[in-house]
């Protein structure tokens, strides 16, 4: 097709969606919904990721953290199925947090188990109020800092506690907590050190540490019967260039320890920056629904309205191949008005999506982050839809016999 | 008048076209043998149903699913691809129709650019240019950015005619192109078809009314898809002069038509009154002929 028959078809797209203005916007909304729908779950996503990777650049790029379960690389698991481990037996196990110790270069270790119990202080915790059993090296390898009070130490009592200054609030009523006692499933917990905020709902370690209380590993086995359930371990190499030594010796330790099942995931730098909280998957996993269903809608409704301008337009259609107009020609005209309608709800749903997104994040810690792939995926989803949903009208206004067709009476 | 030449654009050979299968096969056009030479202007007349659209869909390569030989400038039809069926309509044939034809929500200026668009090489400006050229030798320039609801019949008809010429064919293919005109505008319509023919064009015009013959330098008469008369063979030779429609064909009357049904189509000389309807209608166009200016008075031409 030469330039000047494209812009010629260019010209006749504008010129027939304007001569219908009211039945274009329609259906264009169709794919600006689904294209918004899709723009505000990257951005929203992109930003809790940037919100993470920043975190994690702060710590100084030497992080690694090991997560039981297979790696997931595909999209659909990805947004279907929740990261946490709550329920089932995790596949991490003490003799891996020794293996993994042992490894050259390994500078720190910090295994991270969840336990869901009630706490209760002056006043019950909400349930849910994560309560975490680590080792004393957390403080160093996630960098969490104290207000008052100290860390987790080996050499002092196990019945002692860390709390996060918001739960110290809602427990005790103040954030200057020293000295007051917890109590889990029967345990007395004193506490010596409040953390200071950290305002990080969304981290990589999937737990909210101002809502958070943390108790010592042995003291938290025995809360879990006997058996630690760590969902994650995370290690601090002795540098950013040993980092990727770092992580090949663990995934080779690992698959010995664990007779060959990649039942583990090593994740290091930016891939420990994916979301990992439940609600976002189930949010995003909700609204990609929505957004699947809508562009589905939205194409029905071009390929509606093209066939309907090919009836309308089939003496049209005859006139052009009368004079000299051949099969692809009629197939490019109409395939390039369904994408100018598809492109133009792409692009006002690309708008419509960062200004819901900005809407949303005024309830969120975080932004939604600006990048190409967010537009090129908007863009790449309007053409596909445009295509597939245009090719059929333009192929059938294509094939219609130039003598019928110029027989037709609108 | 020009002088058409030996050189055959069109030739056909045993042409049939038919519809429908088996009990309901009908043969719209049945063995036509027909050569058309360059430079002719051939008048096809018959009764409905005689076939006379369908050879000129045939001769427009717009219907190309035909038994029989049919060659254009000496090029076998069904050897050629949609592509190329294609760009001999864009550069070699231009259409001019009953209704005109026009697309309504293109402008008069647009309407007639749009053959260049599929013809390929030229910028929009260039095509609106040329275009604008062309509505000129026809007196349409002021009308050039109106709709085509915004003008008269045969102002509408000539913007048709532009757009068949705009790509300068060989041959024009006109399918009752005063059918939907008043008399005064049909006159006008074939005034510019003279012209055209004069300048070398090759026109084909299927027509009902007999009046217009005297326009043309060969009138073939068609009758259940076969050439049942054409003052070609009539007289022998193709002639440089105007040759008046000798005969005209009628079918057998309705009454008789069981008992005529395997006898051929009845072929008649002109009647006393035919003949003087001609004879009017040959004065009337030397009348016109004689009344044009060079330039016409653009007054006749914005009515």
């Amino acid at each position: 097709m030469s330039r000047f028959l494209l812009s010629s078809h260019l010209q006749n797209a504008r010129h027939s969606l304007r001569s219908n203005r009211s039945r274009t916007l329609l259906t264009i909304l169709g794919i600006a919904i689904g294209v918004a729908s899709i723009t505000t779950i990257m951005s929203l996503g992109d930003g809790a990721s940037q919100v993470v990777a920043q975190q994690i650049s702060n710590l100084g790029g030497n992080l690694a953290i090991v997560r039981p379960g297979p790696s997931r690389t595909n999209f659909l698991t990805d947004i279907t199925v929740p990261q946490g481990q709550n329920y089932a037996t995790s596949t991490l196990t003490d003799s891996d947090v020794a293996a993994i110790s042992a490894l050259p270069h390994v500078k720190e270790i910090a295994p991270i188990s969840v336990i869901n119990s009630t706490i209760t202080g002056q006043h019950s915790a909400p349930a849910g109020t994560p309560i975490v059993s680590t080792t004393p090296a957390l403080s160093s390898v996630d960098g969490l800092q104290l207000d008052v009070g100290q860390f987790l130490d080996s050499n002092i009592s196990q019945n002692t506690a860390v709390v996060g200054s918001n739960l110290a609030r809602i427990i005790f009523g103040t954030t200057d907590a020293l000295g007051q006692t917890a109590y889990i499933r029967g345990y007395n917990f004193t506490i010596i050190g409040v953390l200071k905020p950290l305002n990080q709902p969304i981290n990589y370690n999937n737990i909210d540490f101002d809502n958070a209380i943390i108790i010592g590993q042995d003291i938290g086995r025995q809360l879990s019967n006997g058996s630690a359930q760590i969902q994650q371990i995370n290690i601090r190499s002795d540098s950013a260039a040993n980092l990727t030594s770092v992580v090949s010796s663990i995934n080779k330790t690992l698959s010995a320890q664990h007779f060959g099942d990649k039942d583990f995931t090593v994740l290091a730098n930016s891939d420990i920056s994916q979301p990992t909280s439940e609600l976002f998957y189930a949010v995003v996993g909700v609204t990609t629904s929505i957004a699947a269903i809508s562009l589905f809608v939205g194409g029905i409704g071009i390929m509606n309205i093209m066939l309907v301008s090919v009836a309308e337009r089939t003496r049209e259609i005859g006139i052009r191949k009368a004079i000299g107009a051949h099969t692809t020609d009629i197939v490019w005209q109409f395939l390039i008005e369904s994408l100018a309608l598809s492109l133009s709800g792409g692009f006002l749903g690309y708008i419509a999506g960062y200004g819901l997104a900005f809407m949303i994040s005024t309830a969120l810690p975080f932004y939604p982050s600006f990048n190409w792939q967010i537009a090129a995926v908007s863009f790449g989803l309007s053409v596909l839809i445009g295509t597939i949903f245009g090719l059929y009208p333009a192929v059938r206004a294509a094939r219609k016999d130039p003598i019928e067709a110029l027989r037709y009476y609108s | 008048m020009t002088e058409s030449t030996n050189t055959p654009v069109i030739v056909l050979r045993g042409l049939k076209k038919h519809f429908g299968v088996g009990d309901a096969e009908q043969y719209a056009l049945d063995g036509v043998d027909l050569t058309i030479n360059k430079g002719e202007f051939v008048t096809i007349m018959g009764p409905s149903g005689s076939g006379k659209t369908t050879l000129l869909n045939v001769l427009g390569l717009l219907d190309t699913s035909i038994e029989g030989d049919y060659q254009l400038e000496g090029r076998a039809v069904n050897t050629l691809s949609k592509r190329q069926l294609a760009r001999i309509r864009s550069r070699q044939i231009g259409f001019v129709f009953q209704s005109f034809n026009l697309i309504n929500r293109l402008t008069v200026i647009e309407n007639v650019a749009l053959p260049l668009t599929y013809k390929g090489g030229l910028s929009h400006i260039k095509r609106l240019k040329k275009a604008s050229e062309m509505l000129a030798t026809f007196h349409l320039n002021e009308r050039e950015y109106f709709l085509p609801y915004q003008l008269s019949g045969g102002q509408t008809q000539r913007v048709a005619i532009a757009r068949a010429l705009v790509n300068n064919p060989s041959i024009i293919l006109a399918d009752e192109p005063t059918g939907n005109l008043d008399s005064r505008a049909s006159h006008i319509i074939m005034e510019e078809l003279s012209d055209l023919h004069q300048r070398g064009n090759t026109i084909i015009m299927v027509t009902h009314n007999p009046d217009l013959t005297t326009y043309a330098s060969r009138v073939i008469t068609m009758l259940d898809g076969k050439i049942a008369s054409d003052t070609d063979s009539l007289l022998g030779q193709p002639s440089v002069e105007f040759k008046r429609p000798l005969a005209m064909v009628v079918r057998p009357s309705t009454d008789n038509q069981a008992a005529n049904s395997q006898t051929k189509p009845v072929v008649t000389t002109l009647s006393k009154v035919d003949r003087r309807k001609l004879k009017v209608a040959v004065r009337k166009r030397q009348q016109i002929a004689k009344n044009r200016a060079p330039a016409r008075h653009a007054e006749e031409y914005h009515q």
